[in-house]
């Protein structure tokens, strides 16, 4: 097991660096660069602009900038936001726990609901439950999630005002106090909420078709004919062959975790690393594009790994020795 | 001064655009009967009040929420001389100002925390900052303070983008500038409230151009001049002499201001003010909940905030205008000048039919609602002195048009509806444009439909709209694809254009050379134009001349609507934002609903 891991870590190292190479070149690629939109300003004086330019190094050549970016990576120096006058790791820093919070709550909803409403589906299809629950699934996939934030927006905060309508935390409250995790709970609920509820249904339409399709296999046939009560069916042999795939599908979810989601982020102005990320290519911040692109592109190879370290736990068949 | 950078908020636009276009419900399906909106010749701030009509008594010790309308969390670079984005000024601009006051036409006077007087010959400038203006902290503001920020912004080390005219024309700038001086020759502290500031030339932009923003340098102390922009006390803990004092910050998203009882011109009437980054989507239902007292209403949520009846509705021209450009020619980068080359439309006549041709009302009040009306010339009304009404412009008059290009010599040899050039050929004209919003391409296609109609083949470049930033590259590169652009400017504070328009200047987009335009903006900024009638006099005649010529078709000019609620009391606006935050109050405990 240790031995596969490692070499699964030791081969996503070239890995990475192709895709460093590539992540720069596509950046570099894009037309325009953090200093085009300033020019925008007619009391710029061009000269200094040039000067500017030079001073950023990019005029040089971009073999050159891709050397000198990747060794400032290795000595963990991820540049400066052009933005934000201030370092990329600050600029992260400072949004990336927003949206762990975010991706985290969401992907708990996400499989609180959709475990429950999945064996339910699965167990009892054609049933009037099952059938709510299907009714509910293709509403889910057929409703945008930035159509579905809105709604809840409207409803819950403006129609009945039960949740704030922005923001990640109030600006009056002191950190460290527990009044201040309630406040930050308290934003949170509706952008969790409009994501999990869209998100679940997949999860559910997938789990429910694991069962069905495990129910009818012939060593459940040999189960429930050695007189095995219903339940023990369920909980022993059907549950646990189909929750293999979710199982594996965890280990990709945490990509989300770091990626965060531009809609939901955008709609309740809370800033996470999607918005961040929609911005800097807007604005051409080259060094935090790259930086969240290669930081993105890691947690979803360490995602990769993480599935199918998951899948060999669970599946004794696939272990690999 | 008020110097407006629309760059970043462009490229905010562009990207709240790309979010609406995907979210945005359709608004003109819901469109109650549309009352026509006056035109040009009479349009002016007075269509929307530029401020708040409440005069109930004040509550005491109010506190009123301020929604910062944007799609992205502001940067936090607190500093009027470090700050890039719109939204980073709008914070700024509750607890710190600048010395001089300002009048309407943005040009200084002696309303501010600091007087000045003006030397004979009107080369230097004598600032002298009044006796209880003080920072935040309780130091005083002083002479040095002043001079800390020149010696700032003019280090080789400084990284930000306050580094033009007037600053890099006092007298020894060049050389501190360029690392070869310690001081800068031209500036002395006379005493601790008092400085003095000499020029190399007189001009009048000085009087809205100058730098008077002030550095705490002892706050500052310590801190590298390269390294400022991401100090603690410009990102955490900034500290200004505005009447509010920043308390908390919650990066990116909200700050909390609290009174300075120690402002100099006496108390603020507001116990706190909290600012909160608000969605555009949901900014008008927040005002209409009393989420929020102030927002900036866009034009796609405009008839549903009219109809609200808890808040006002205030408006100002904002200081730009869009316009439809021609490519006249290139910039040749190592002399640093325009060179017009370009013999596609040289033919004035060709100009004008094209602007003849296009119908800005009735885009104005369709498509933008009444917000923007057709713009007659490149300087807007939000300069009530120097905005030359009586310009004519071109409203549409498709005859006309057509007559000028048969005289032209545009004709149709072939029949086909279209005209061909002087020599017969086929003759296409690529139009560039930016994508956006959603008002764009419709738009586009409708201009284009305008000048088929008077035998012109217009062509959207490549089939599509442009990126922002691949749209900006292409049009200063002089990209041989394009004849012809639509884009827009943000004028600043200052009437004078020339970094616009002279053959020199690389933002002269247009490549447009012209000796007399040169001549009048240099005589604009000249000794003699520190007379205001003959200022006037000559950006009246220049703005005739360019209206005679049009390298560019001016297109529109901009409303900036603000919704308040009603218990906010004080407000006034001045192209579009608040003036003085010290006279804000509000009449009521709680937001009126």
């Amino acid at each position: 097991m240790w031995k596969f891991i490692l070499r699964r870590i030791l081969g996503m190292i070239p890995q990475l660096f192709v895709l460093s190479i590539l992540v720069f070149m596509m950046a570099k690629a894009m037309p325009g660069d953090a200093l085009t939109g300033r020019q925008m300003d007619p009391k710029a004086d061009p000269e200094r602009i040039a000067e500017q330019r030079v001073q950023m190094g990019l005029n040089d050549p971009v073999h050159v900038q891709y050397i000198r970016w990747i060794k400032n990576i290795a000595h963990g120096d991820w540049g400066v936001s052009y933005t934000h006058k201030t370092r990329v790791t600050e600029v992260i820093g400072d949004r990336i726990w927003n949206t762990v919070y975010l991706a985290f709550g969401t992907l708990l909803i996400t499989y609180l609901l959709a475990i429950p409403l999945g064996i339910i589906s699965g167990r009892w299809n054609d049933s009037w439950m099952d059938k709510a629950i299907t009714g509910y699934n293709y509403l889910g996939y057929a409703t945008p999630v930035f159509i579905f934030a809105l709604l809840m927006l409207f409803l819950f905060s403006f129609t009945f005002a039960l949740f704030p309508a922005g923001g990640s935390v109030d600006p009056y409250i002191e950190p460290g106090t527990f009044s201040y995790v309630l406040n930050k709970i308290n934003h949170l609920v509706l952008p969790v909420m409009s994501g999990a509820l869209v998100a679940t249904v997949t999860t559910v339409q997938y789990l429910k078709n694991e069962i069905i399709d495990t129910k009818t296999r012939d060593f459940i046939r040999t189960a429930r004919s050695k007189g095995i009560p219903d339940s023990k069916v369920y909980s022993g042999h059907i549950l646990r062959n189909a929750f293999l795939p979710i199982a594996a599908f965890l280990g990709y979810e945490i990509t989300g975790l770091v990626g965060g989601s531009v809609f939901i982020e955008s709609i309740y102005s809370y800033p996470g690393i999607g918005q961040l990320f929609v911005t800097s290519v807007m604005l051409r911040d080259f060094s935090v594009v790259t930086a969240l692109v290669m930081m993105t592109s890691f947690a979803t190879l360490l995602g990769t790994l993480l599935s199918d370290i998951i899948l060999s736990a669970v599946d004794p068949r696939i272990r690999i020795e | 001064m008020r110097l407006k950078r629309y760059s970043k908020v462009w490229s905010a636009l562009a990207i709240s655009a790309i979010l609406l276009s995907a979210c945005s419900n359709d608004a003109s399906s819901t469109k109650k009967p549309h009352t026509t909106r006056k035109m040009a010749e009479q349009m002016d701030t007075k269509e929307f009040s530029h401020k708040t009509n409440n005069d109930q008594p004040d509550v005491a010790d109010g506190s009123l929420t301020y929604g910062l309308v944007s799609n992205t969390p502001f940067e936090g670079i607190l500093n009027k001389a470090f700050y890039e984005g719109e939204p980073d000024n709008k914070v700024i601009s509750i607890f710190d100002e600048g010395l001089l006051g300002t009048d309407e036409n943005f040009i200084y006077d002696q309303s501010g925390a600091a007087t000045y007087g003006m030397s004979e010959d009107k080369k230097t400038i004598t600032i002298k900052i009044k006796e209880n203006v003080n920072w935040h902290n309780g130091d005083p503001v002083t002479a040095t303070d002043l001079l800390y920020a020149y010696e700032v912004i003019g280090s080789p080390q400084y990284k930000g983008a306050r580094y033009y005219t007037p600053m890099d024309t006092v007298v020894g700038m060049d050389k501190y500038h360029a690392g070869k001086a310690k001081k800068i020759s031209g500036i002395k502290v006379v005493d601790d409230k008092t400085i003095s500031i000499s020029f190399k030339e007189a001009n009048p932009s000085l009087l809205t151009g100058l730098w008077t923003a002030p550095l705490p340098k002892k706050y500052l102390a310590g801190v590298p001049i390269g390294k400022m922009d991401a100090a603690y006390q410009i990102r955490k803990k900034p500290i200004g002499f505005g009447p509010y004092k920043v308390k908390k910050i919650v990066q990116g998203e909200s700050v909390e201001y609290e009174r300075n009882n120690d402002y100099w011109k006496g108390r603020p009437k507001l116990k706190s003010i909290i600012l909160k980054v608000i969605n555009p989507q949901i900014a008008t239902a927040s005002l209409k909940k009393g989420d929020i007292d102030f927002a900036d209403i866009t034009a796609d949520q405009y008839e549903q905030a009219v109809s609200l009846t808890n808040i006002e509705v205030l408006g100002g021209i904002d200081l730009a205008y869009d316009y439809i450009g021609f490519k006249l020619g290139h910039w040749d980068a190592k002399k640093g000048e325009n060179v017009m080359d370009n013999p596609k439309f040289r033919d004035k006549r060709l100009r004008q039919a094209m602007a003849y041709a296009i119908d800005t009302k009735l885009v104005g009040e369709k498509l933008y609602k009444g917000l923007r009306f057709p713009a007659n010339t490149v300087l807007p009304p939000s300069f009530p002195k120097y905005y030359a009404g009586d310009v004519k412009g071109y409203s549409m008059d498709q005859n006309k048009a057509e007559r000028l290009l048969d005289e032209a010599g545009y004709i149709d040899t072939d029949n086909d509806g279209l005209r061909e050039d002087l020599n017969g050929k086929q003759f296409t004209i690529h139009f560039a444009a930016m994508s956006g919003s959603d008002t764009l391409e419709p738009l586009i296609q409708y201009y284009i439909q305008q000048w088929r109609e008077v035998g012109l083949d217009v062509q959207m470049l490549e089939g599509r709209l442009h990126e922002f930033n691949s749209f900006y590259n292409r049009i200063e590169k002089d990209d041989k694809q394009i004849d012809m652009y639509a884009a827009a400017w943000g004028t600043g504070s200052d009437p004078d254009q020339s970094g616009l328009w002279v053959k020199k200047a690389m933002f002269n987009y247009t490549r447009w050379v012209n000796e007399k335009s040169d001549r009048l903006l240099k005589a604009g900024i000249s000794l003699e134009a520190f007379d205001e009638t003959y200022r006037k006099e000559i950006y009246k005649l220049w703005q005739a001349h360019i209206s005679e010529e049009v390298p560019l078709i001016p297109t529109f000019f901009r409303y900036h609507l603000l919704g308040v609620n009603g218990r906010v009391k004080g407000v006034t606006l001045y192209g579009g934002e608040v003036a003085d935050w010290y006279h804000v109050s509000v009449t009521e405990e709680q937001p009126v609903k």
